[in-house]
């Protein structure tokens, strides 16, 4: 047997060479160096040009470039006849939005990602300034194809109202480092995760429904199912990483777990479980010396919040679906984007 | 509000023994008993075996944020 006999298909290979072909024309008339460091970008997991490390197709759920191929896809669902150029260059406006979003949050939060230690935080701030720009450009490039101006605009519009909302949501969270847990609630995480993450599964929805020239209902239940979705994805990560977080320092740092989790709470990141566990008990960071019994309390009072975490993230999930269920019963909806959308 | 009524059934699946009992051997007669929404009921029954294992299941999530 051939190895590529063994390789899952990738329902998505059409759409992302398509992708793939305009993002290259979009970034072709920037300064090698300039350009060399966005391709980088580009290649980050889940980006257009994602190149997964075994040479696999990967797993076909998660393609690389999920998030022009959700404006594209979308873009086809209303208008299977759509002018595929039109909405890849807009589904590539999307990748950019997100891609820059993506390397300023690296950079306000710290973190050290692949991309980071690479290139730095002066190149990944020029990069992600250079992509806000590509983004407004590949939705401009749109008239040299005879687009309608009010299309355009329109797009524009969406593009600076989500850049204004998603960067409120960071704002916010950032703020939110310097409160105390208790000081937080749920409303206010929920918001959060709402400006943050469903701005943009927001904009993605929108865009792709834009472009194929939906009707207003049919934009506010595609935004709306968007940011559903966006808030469900995002507390479930929080649920997650803060499970999965716990769990390895307890079976392989040899560090007692409280002690771990206190070391990732000091970045003072207040995410929905931690929140909500700060509403029975006083995170480890603000107690002095405390009992093991004290300790054991608020990682249970944790091990409560990342549950229920999760099961706000599922209800989030259904209400998504519910909207789907809506767009859906108009026009069938394709396979391609209900495995995309995580309903298959 | 929904979000609240999750919150209120973790935290007394945490703390009440006998809930946590209850919901391992017959979890369809708890959420009927409870008398959530469709949808609570819904997301309920999901999360159920999770909570009497204190983990959540496996993530949905493959967005990367």
């Amino acid at each position: 047997m051939s190895d590529d006999a063994q390789k899952p298909v990738n329902p998505f290979a059409a759409w992302q060479q398509l992708l793939r072909e305009r993002l290259y024309l979009l970034i072709s008339n920037l300064h090698p160096m300039l350009r060399a460091d966005v391709e980088r970008a580009f290649q980050e997991r889940g980006k257009l040009l994602f190149d997964p490390p075994d040479n696999s197709a990967s797993d076909v759920s998660r393609p690389a470039g999920s998030w022009p191929l959700l404006t594209l896809l979308i873009a086809q669902h209303i208008s299977p006849d759509i002018d595929t150029t039109f909405a890849a260059s807009v589904a590539i406006a999307t990748e950019c939005f997100v891609c820059a979003l993506d390397l300023l949050d690296d950079v306000e939060d710290e973190d050290q990602t692949l991309i980071i230690s690479e290139i730095g935080r002066a190149r990944a701030l020029n990069i992600s300034t250079t992509l806000l720009a590509l983004a407004q450009q590949a939705i401009l490039s749109s008239a040299q194809q005879g687009i309608d101006t009010k299309y355009i605009l329109r797009l524009l519009d969406i593009l600076q109202q989500s850049t204004l909302v998603a960067t409120g949501g960071q704002h916010r969270d950032l703020l939110a480092e310097q409160r105390a847990a208790s000081d937080l609630t749920r409303e206010e995480c929920i918001e959060i995760a709402a400006a943050k993450a469903g701005s943009i599964i927001r904009l993605a929805c929108l865009f792709g429904a834009i472009c194929a020239n939906a009707s207003e209902a049919e934009c506010m239940e595609l935004a709306e199912m968007g940011e559903l979705l966006g808030i469900a994805h995002q507390l479930d990560n929080d649920s997650h990483d803060l499970y999965y977080l716990i769990q390895s320092k307890n079976a392989s740092s040899g560090l007692p777990a409280e002690r771990s989790v206190k070391s990732d709470l000091a970045r003072g990141k207040k995410t929905l479980p931690i929140v909500l566990a700060a509403k029975s008990r006083k995170p480890l960071q603000e107690q002095g010396e405390i009992s093991d019994e004290e300790k054991q309390g608020y990682l249970l009072a944790l091990n409560e919040g990342i549950m229920t975490t999760w099961g706000i993230s599922l209800l989030y999930r259904e209400r998504a679906h519910e909207r789907l269920r809506v767009i859906s019963s108009r026009r069938s909806l394709a396979p391609e984007l209900r495995l995309l959308l995580g309903f298959e | 509000m929904e979000e609240r009524v999750i919150q209120d059934f973790v935290h007394r699946v945490s703390t009440d023994e006998v809930l946590r009992k209850e919901l391992v051997s017959d979890p369809d007669s708890v959420i009927m008993r409870e008398g959530f929404s469709p949808r609570v009921a819904r997301v309920v029954s999901r999360l159920a075996p999770h909570l009497t294992l204190d983990e959540p299941g496996k993530s949905d999530s493959w967005w990367y944020f």
